[in-house]
């Protein structure tokens, strides 16, 4: 999945884990859930382990073999941010379209 | 699908491979989650490659150590000394028993062995050169160098870590140097010819 196509899977697993902290089956249902998307197990523990190297999220102690994770302050910010430049893009890509 | 974890960086499974392996349990197998598994694991080695030096050996108050990429295998590197090494070994401990332990019958065996051996003019070089570049790869995963610049100063920190293999095989090369070098001595200087 590409990263500029506006389904990065970064973006959607802090997507998700804005909604409250979740282990990886839970995120891959949520995902699917609000994307009709469904991650693969590389893809989605490739943007885990990026993200939680990154300082966005962080993992929480282990539920039997589940770890959950959740977003951190950092994370919460760098998500704002990243959803009000993609809201005016889309809010300006709208407006265009319709005047076209 | 889970096997496919294998082919993923050890630092990686060590920290995800037992949540993905959960994870797999609850997803069914596919062609799809297959080759995303394998996709995932190229990415992660590409991660794993291009992940700046980082402090492996930390040493108290000092600077950070910097890891290169031959701190990785040092087992690898140790047998590899070891296989370099293990001519001049053989001739030197064949010749101790040839002509200094005086084993008989050995020394009328080793010689055409020798003589056929030592015939290309490499050789000679080769084994005598063997047990220095054997200790320099061999000690190269041991040592890390930690440099840094405050109040005005260089500091340069040294670390040294030990692996049973590489330590045994450095003490094997500081033998064979030193027997070697011993030997060299003995013979041109106490038994050169005068004048």
């Amino acid at each position: 999945m590409s990263e500029s196509d506006g389904r990065d899977p970064g973006l959607l697993v802090l997507i998700s884990l804005a909604g409250g902290p979740k282990h990886g089956h839970a995120i891959l249902l949520d995902v699917a859930g609000f994307t009709g998307l469904r991650l693969g197990p590389g893809t989605l523990y490739g943007a885990l382990a990026r993200l939680e190297e990154s300082g966005l999220i962080e993992a929480l102690p282990a539920d039997g073999r589940r770890r959950p994770y959740r977003l951190t302050e950092v994370g919460a910010t760098a998500l704002r941010g990243r959803l009000s430049g993609l809201e005016a893009a889309v809010r300006v890509g709208l407006r265009r379209i319709e005047v076209a | 699908m889970r096997r496919h974890l294998r082919l993923y960086p050890p630092a990686w499974r060590a920290r995800y491979e037992a949540e993905v392996a959960d994870l797999l349990d609850d997803v069914p197998a596919s062609p799809r989650g297959v080759l995303d598994l394998v996709h995932g694991a190229i990415r992660e080695w590409a991660r794993a490659a291009s992940r700046p030096a980082v402090a492996r050996f930390q040493p108290v108050g000092g600077p950070p150590m910097l890891e290169h990429p031959l701190q990785r295998h040092p087992t690898t590197l140790a047998i590899l000394a070891l296989l370099l090494v293990g001519p001049t070994f053989v001739f030197i401990v064949a010749s101790l028993l040839a002509y200094e332990i005086g084993v008989p019958g050995l020394a009328a065996t080793i010689e055409p062995i020798v003589a056929a051996v030592t015939g290309p003019r490499w050789v000679d070089p080769f084994l005598l050169a063997a047990p220095f570049v054997a200790f320099l790869i061999a000690v190269s995963p041991l040592v890390s160098i930690g440099f840094a610049r405050g109040d005005g100063e260089l500091r340069v920190t040294i670390g040294f870590r030990a692996r049973a293999l590489n330590v045994v095989v450095l003490a094997l090369c500081i033998a064979l140097g030193g027997l070697l070098a011993g030997y060299l001595l003995v013979e041109f200087m106490f038994e050169a010819p005068l004048g």
